[in-house]
C-alpha cells in the first residue's frame, strides 16, 4: 500500500535530516588566522562596554590617536556590549562578529582561553618584543591569563580602596582614617547612630548585598589563595579567607545585627545613581573603586570626602596599602581574519604609555602599565594618586581566572550570604563545602 | 463515494480471514493518493515546523545532555557525567525544582480560585461591570516586564508605598521581593494581578448555565452552597479543566518574572565582576528555566544547561499526561 | 454579552417581603464593597507607576505619593533615550509580522485537522498538545546555535520571526477547536457543488470562524509584544534589535537607575497595550471567551 512506504520514507529522511543537522551544528563557527597583512587596508571592529558620553568620547580620541599612527587601520567602535552578548557574537562568529572586544568582567577570560574563543597573545608579545611581566603589574597579568595561556591584556585597571567622610569624622572625633581592622570595627561603631527601627546614620555597610561589599573584595586584605599550584580550591585550608568571613560578622554583629542592617540596606539608592548611601551621607565609610571619586565629584553630592586603602588585619600592619585590583581586559577574537590588524590596535591600547594614561585621566581609572603607573602625566589629584599608590602596591591581589565564568566566585559569595545571615553556623564546614563545590564545578567544566 | 463507505469497506475486508482479499479499484486508489497529497499540502507548514521546531531540538537536546560543549569547542561525549552533575552537584538544581513546583502549585490553584471568584463577583454587579472587566482584564495585557518592575517598586522594603501604608496602620512590613520567605508570596501577588484573562473565562462560562437550572434548584430548596455545587460547578468543568492545563504550561516556563524580580530587588548590576546571582534573595526566585539560562550562557555548560532542560520537558509531559487522561474525547474531538 | 443578575425572579410581595429585601440589600452591598476593594488593588499598581513616572528623581525615592512638582519631562526624556524609539519599531515589526505568518500558517493547519479524516489526526493533536506544553527553554539551546553558528541571524529578530511562518501549536489547537463547532452541512453543501478544499476554507470556513481568527491573531499579536525571553536570547547582542520588552530591563543599568525614569519608561510601554485594548475591547473579550468556553 502507497501509506506505509511513504511514511516509512518521510521518516526515514527526517531521521537523515536530524543528523545532517545536528552534525552541522556541532562543528563551530569558522576559524580566523593571522595571516593578514598589518599593513593593508583594513577595518576592524572593536567592542567595548563603555556607554557614558564621556567615556565613549576618551574611547574614541584613543581610536582616533590610532588612526592615526596606523592610517591603513580604521576601527569601528561600538560600545555598551555586555558580556551575554559577547559571549553569543564569540559563539556564533560570523561577518557581524567582532575583531577585537573589550570586558569589564575578568570572570570569563579562563573560558576564553582554555576554548581558544580568544587568541593566545603570547606569540604576538613575543613578535614584538615584549616581556609582559616586566610591562604589566603582577596582579593585572594574572587575571589576564588562564594556565600559561595569555589570551587577553589588561585595558586600564580598578583599585579598591576606603572612602570616608571628613564630616562625619570629625564630628566623631576621629583624627584620621583607620588603618588596620581594629580600628576601622571601632571607628564604624562610633559613627553609627542607630534608631529603634533603623539607622540615622550607618558606620559602613557590611552586608554582603551591599553594592562592592563582597568577600572577595574583603578577603584582598589577607592575600588569600584560593587555588593550590595543581588546580584544586583552597579554600578550606586558607586561613586569610577564613579570617576574613569570621571578621565580617563580628562587625555585622557590632553594628546592629544582620536583620536591622539588612532592613537599612533596603532603603538605600542605586548604587551608581546619585542616590549612593555614601553620596547622600547615610553612611560614613564605604568600600569601593578609584571610579567612585569621579561620580561624587560630577554628581551633586555635597559630601565632603577623602580616601584611603582599605585597612588591614592587624596582624599585617606593615602591609597597609594594599587592595583589591581587577579590571577590563581586551582580547583577539579566534574568528578574526584580521588578527594582525587587531593586534597592532591592541597592542597600541594596552602598552603605548600616552594612549593608557590618557585614556586613564579621562574616564577616571587606574592606569594598568607600570611605566603608565609611574609617568607624572597621571592626573595628580590627591584622591586618584592614592590609588595609584594601592595599584602599585606589590602585595595588592586579585581573584584569580577559572574556566566557568568565575562559578567560584559565586559559590563563596553564597556561603557569605548563609554566613552572616546566621543560616550557616559552622564556618568551617561551610568552607570544606565551598571547596568540595568548587572542585565539583571546574571538573564539570573541563 | 464518500470517504465513511470507503471506511467500512475496507473494514469489511480486513475482516474476513484468510479469504484472498478482492483487488483495490484504480479509482479508490486514485483518490486514496489524492487525499495525501492534500492532507500534506495543507499540513506541510505545521508538518516542517514540528520538526524543525520541536523534533530536531528535543533529538539535540538530549544527544547533547551527554556530551561537554561549551559553545566553542567540538563536543565530546560524556556519558553521564552532566546528568551526575545537576542531579547531584549543582547546588542549584534541586531549589530551583522545588520552587517551580511550589509556583505550579501555589499560582495555578490560586489564579483560578480567583479567576472564578471574580467572574462570579462582576456578573452579580449591574452597573459599572463593564468598567469593572475592563479595570480587571487590563493587567494581563502589561508586558511582563513592566509589570514586574512595578510591583518591585511598589513594594520595595523601605520606601515603597505598600510598605508605608502598612507601617502607618501599623502592621508589620514583611521584605517582600528582598525576603526569601516573602519573594515567591510578592511573585504570587503579581500573577493574581495578571488574572484577568481567567476571569474572563469563567465570566463567559457561568452566564452560560442555563437560568432554569437555577431555578429549578432553588424551587426544591437549595441553598446558595449547594446550588454552587450542583448546578455551576458541573458546568464549569470543562473551562475549569482548560484553566488549569494552560495555567501548568505557563507556569512550567515561568522566567521572566522571577528573573527580573531577583535581578531588579537585588540592585546587582551585572558586568561587575560577578555572574548574577541566581534568584535573589537566597535561591527563592529560582526557577527551571532560569537554570538553562545560567548554565548554558553564563557558565559555558551547554550540556548541563540540556539536562535541565529535559527535566523540565519531562516534568511538563507528565502533568499533560496526568491531566489529560481523563479528556482523551477533547483531543480529537469526537463525540 | 448579557450581564443579568442570575438569581431568579420572584413576586416580591407577601409576608417574607422584608426579610428577603434585606437580604438581597446586604448581598448588594457585600458584593459592591468587594468589587471596590478588588477594584483597587488591581488599579493601585497603574496609579502608583502613574505617580511616579511624573516624580523628581529624588522624591522617588521617598514614600511620599503625589508628585510635587509634576515632571512631565521623564516622559519626553524616556522618549528621548537612545534606542527608544527603534524598539518601538522592532516591537511593532516583530508583533505585526507574527501574527501575520501565524494566521497564515495556521488557519489551513487548523482547517485540515478539523475537517480531513486520516489516520494519525489524533496522533498529530498529541503532538500539538505535546508542542504547547514545551517550555521554550527546553529547545532553546540547540535552537541558538544553529541560528548563531549555521545561519548568522543573531543580533536580529529572524529567529523569533520565521518559525511563526510554520504554525504556532497555541493557535493550530484553538482554532481547530472552534472548527469543530461549525456545522457540517455548508461543508458537505459545498463539497456537493464541487468546491475544492482550499475554496471551501477561503470562500466558506473563514467567514464563518472570523471571530476565533480575531481572537488568535490578537493573542499572538500580545504574545510578540510582550515577549521578553525570545529577544534576549536572539537579540541582546545588537541594541539594534531590541524590543521594547527588552530594551525596558536594561533600562534599569548602571547610568539608568532612576526609579522615576524607568517608571515613565514602563507606563510608555505598557500605555500602547492597554490603549489598543480599550478599543478593541468587545473582539478580544468576545473572542477570548469563545475559544475559552468551546475548550
Amino acid at each position: 500500500m502507497t501509506r506505509p512506504r511513504l511514511r516509512r520514507r518521510l521518516a526515514g529522511g527526517a531521521a537523515c535530516l536530524a543528523v545532517t543537522l545536528t552534525a552541522s551544528a556541532c562543528v563551530g563557527s569558522s576559524q580566523g588566522g593571522a595571516s593578514d597583512n598589518p599593513s593593508a587596508k583594513v577595518t576592524i571592529t572593536f567592542w567595548h562596554g563603555w556607554s557614558a558620553p564621556n567615556e565613549v568620547k576618551a574611547i574614541q580620541d584613543n581610536i582616533d590617536a590610532f588612526e592615526k599612527a596606523h592610517p591603513n587601520i580604521t576601527v569601528k567602535a561600538v560600545g555598551n556590549i555586555t558580556d551575554d552578548k559577547i559571549n553569543q557574537a564569540l559563539r556564533a562568529g560570523g561577518p557581524s562578529a567582532p575583531d577585537v572586544v573589550s570586558s569589564f568582567t575578568t570572570d570569563n577570560v579562563g573560558e576564553f582561553c582554555t576554548s581558544h574563543a580568544f587568541v593566545d597573545l603570547g606569540p604576538f608579545l613575543t613578535k614584538d618584543g615584549i616581556n609582559p611581566t616586566a610591562t604589566f603589574p603582577a596582579a593585572q597579568l594574572s587575571y589576564t591569563q588562564y594556565q600559561g595561556d595569555q589570551c587577553a591584556l589588561p585595558l586600564l585597571s580598578d583599585a579598591y580602596g576606603l572612602y570616608y567622610n571628613k564630616d562625619m569624622f570629625q564630628a566623631a572625633g576621629i583624627a584620621s582614617p583607620p588603618k588596620t581592622l581594629s580600628e576601622f570595627d571601632a571607628d564604624a561603631v562610633k559613627l553609627t547612630k542607630a534608631t529603634s527601627s533603623g539607622y540615622s546614620q550607618l558606620g559602613f555597610m557590611p552586608d554582603y548585598h551591599g553594592y562592592e561589599s563582597t568577600i572577595t573584595h574583603f578577603a584582598a586584605q589577607w592575600s588569600p589563595q584560593y587555588f593550590t599550584s595543581d588546580g584544586t580550591s583552597n579554600v578550606a585550608a586558607d586561613a586569610g579567607l577564613k579570617a576574613a568571613y569570621e571578621w565580617q560578622k563580628n562587625l555585622v554583629g557590632q553594628l546592629g545585627g544582620y536583620a536591622k542592617l539588612e532592613k537599612f540596606r533596603s532603603t538605600f539608592g542605586d548604587e551608581f545613581s546619585d542616590n549612593n548611601p555614601f553620596m547622600i551621607g547615610k553612611v560614613a565609610m564605604a568600600i569601593d573603586g578609584e571610579w567612585r571619586a569621579g561620580m561624587i565629584d560630577d554628581s551633586s553630592s555635597k559630601v565632603s570626602y577623602g580616601v584611603a586603602p582599605f585597612p588591614v588585619p592587624d596582624a599585617l600592619a606593615s602591609q597597609y596599602g594594599k587592595g583589591y585590583i581587577t579590571g577590563t581586559i581586551v582580547g583577539i577574537a579566534r574568528t578574526s581574519q584580521k588578527q594582525n590588524a587587531a593586534w597592532e590596535f591592541v597592542k597600541y591600547l594596552t602598552t603605548d604609555t600616552n594612549a593608557v594614561v590618557s585614556f586613564a585621566n579621562a574616564i577616571h581609572n587606574v592606569p594598568s602599565t607600570t611605566a603608565a603607573l609611574a609617568s607624572k602625566d597621571v592626573s595628580q589629584d590627591p584622591n586618584f594618586q592614592t590609588f595609584i599608590t594601592i595599584a602599585s602596591n606589590p602585595n595588592s591581589n586579585t581573584t584569580p581566572s577559572s574556566p566557568n565564568g568565575g562559578a567560584y566566585q559565586l559559590t563563596l559569595q553564597d556561603l557569605g550570604y548563609a554566613y552572616e545571615s546566621g543560616k550557616q553556623a559552622d564556618l568551617q564546614s561551610g568552607l570544606a563545602k565551598a571547596a568540595t563545590q568548587i572542585d565539583t564545578d571546574i571538573a564539570q567544566a573541563k | 463515494m464518500t470517504t465513511e463507505s470507503v471506511h467500512r469497506t475496507a473494514v469489511r475486508v480486513r475482516g474476513r480471514s484468510g479469504a484472498p482479499r478482492p483487488p483495490v479499484s484504480p479509482g479508490l486508489r486514485r483518490r486514496r493518493r489524492r487525499e495525501l497529497v492534500r492532507n500534506l499540502a495543507f499540513l506541510s507548514p505545521w508538518l516542517l515546523g514540528t520538526g524543525l521546531f520541536f523534533l530536531y531540538p528535543l533529538i539535540t537536546t538530549g544527544w547533547l545532555s551527554f556530551t561537554h560543549y561549551d559553545g566553542f569547542t567540538t563536543p565530546t561525549w560524556d556519558g553521564l557525567d552532566n546528568w551526575v552533575f545537576v542531579l547531584r552537584s549543582y547546588p542549584f538544581f534541586w531549589p530551583a525544582l522545588r520552587n517551580t513546583l511550589w509556583f505550579v502549585l501555589v499560582v495555578v490553584t490560586l489564579r483560578v480560585l480567583a479567576g472564578l471568584a471574580l467572574g462570579m463577583l462582576v456578573i452579580r454587579v449591574k452597573r459599572g461591570s463593564h468598567l469593572l472587566r475592563t479595570l480587571f482584564y487590563a493587567p494581563y495585557l502589561a508586558p511582563p516586564v513592566a509589570g514586574t518592575l512595578a510591583f518591585v517598586f511598589l513594594l520595595n522594603p523601605g520606601t515603597g508605598p505598600v510598605n508605608s501604608l502598612l507601617g502607618r496602620l501599623g502592621l508589620p512590613q514583611p521584605g517582600w521581593f528582598n525576603d526569601p520567605a516573602w519573594s515567591k508570596p510578592a511573585l504570587t501577588l503579581l500573577a493574581l494581578w495578571g488574572v484577568g484573562d481567567l476571569m474572563v473565562i469563567f465570566m463567559a462560562a457561568l452566564l452560560d448555565v442555563p437560568r432554569e437550572l437555577y431555578e429549578a434548584a432553588e424551587l426544591d430548596g437549595a441553598g446558595a452552597i449547594n446550588r454552587f455545587r450542583h448546578v455551576t460547578l458541573p458546568h464549569l468543568r470543562p473551562i475549569l479543566g482548560f484553566a488549569v492545563i494552560t495555567g501548568i504550561i505557563a507556569t512550567m516556563q515561568y522566567y521572566t518574572e522571577p528573573l527580573v524580580a531577583g535581578q531588579v530587588a537585588s540592585g546587582q548590576i551585572g558586568g561587575s565582576g560577578q555572574q548574577v546571582e541566581p534568584g535573589y534573595p537566597a535561591g527563592s526566585t529560582l526557577t527551571l528555566p532560569q537554570l538553562v539560562y545560567n548554565l548554558g550562557f553564563q557558565r559555558f555548560d551547554i550540556g548541563a544547561a540540556c539536562v535541565v532542560a529535559l527535566v523540565l520537558f519531562a516534568l511538563s509531559m507528565l502533568f499533560a499526561a496526568f491531566l489529560m487522561r481523563r479528556r482523551s474525547g477533547f483531543l480529537t474531538g469526537e463525540d | 454579552m448579557a450581564t443579568t443578575h442570575p438569581a431568579p425572579a420572584r413576586p416580591l410581595s407577601g409576608p417574607t417581603i422584608t426579610s428577603r429585601r434585606a437580604r438581597l440589600v446586604l448581598e448588594w452591598v457585600a458584593v459592591h464593597s468587594i468589587a471596590i476593594a478588588a477594584a483597587l488593588f488591581f488599579v493601585m499598581p497603574f496609579a502608583f507607576v502613574a505617580l511616579t513616572a511624573l516624580m523628581s528623581d529624588r522624591q522617588s525615592l521617598t514614600p511620599q505619593m503625589w508628585p510635587n512638582p509634576f515632571v512631565w519631562h521623564n516622559l519626553v526624556q524616556v522618549w528621548h533615550t537612545p534606542g527608544f524609539p527603534t524598539w518601538w519599531r522592532n516591537t511593532l515589526i516583530y508583533a505585526v509580522a507574527g501574527t501575520a505568518l501565524t494566521l497564515l500558517s495556521s488557519v489551513p493547519v487548523a482547517y485540515a485537522l478539523s475537517t480531513f479524516r486520516f489516520r494519525g489526526r489524533g496522533l498529530a493533536m498529541m503532538v500539538i498538545i505535546a508542542t504547547m506544553m514545551l517550555p521554550p527553554q527546553v529547545a532553546i539551546v540547540p535552537l541558538y546555535l544553529i541560528w548563531a553558528q549555521d545561519f548568522h541571524l543573531t543580533g536580529t529578530l529572524w529567529p523569533l520571526i520565521i518559525p511563526l511562518a510554520f504554525g504556532d501549536a497555541f493557535s493550530i489547537f484553538l482554532l481547530r477547536q472552534f472548527m469543530l463547532t461549525l456545522p457540517k452541512e455548508y461543508l458537505e453543501a459545498a463539497k456537493v457543488d464541487g468546491c475544492g478544499d482550499f475554496t471551501a476554507l477561503v470562500r466558506i470556513v473563514i467567514p464563518m470562524v472570523k471571530p476565533a481568527i480575531a481572537a488568535v491573531g490578537l493573542f499572538q499579536f500580545f504574545y510578540c509584544w510582550n515577549d521578553y525571553f525570545g529577544p534576549q536570547i536572539y537579540a541582546s547582542e545588537n541594541p539594534a534589535a531590541w524590543t521594547l520588552s527588552y530594551g525596558l530591563q536594561t533600562f534599569k543599568s548602571a547610568h539608568h537607575t532612576n526609579w522615576n525614569l524607568t517608571m515613565s519608561a514602563t507606563l510608555l510601554v505598557m500605555a500602547p497595550v492597554i490603549i489598543v485594548f480599550f478599543f478593541a475591547q468587545r473582539a478580544f473579550v468576545e473572542g477570548v471567551t469563545l475559544t475559552g468556553v468551546k475548550g
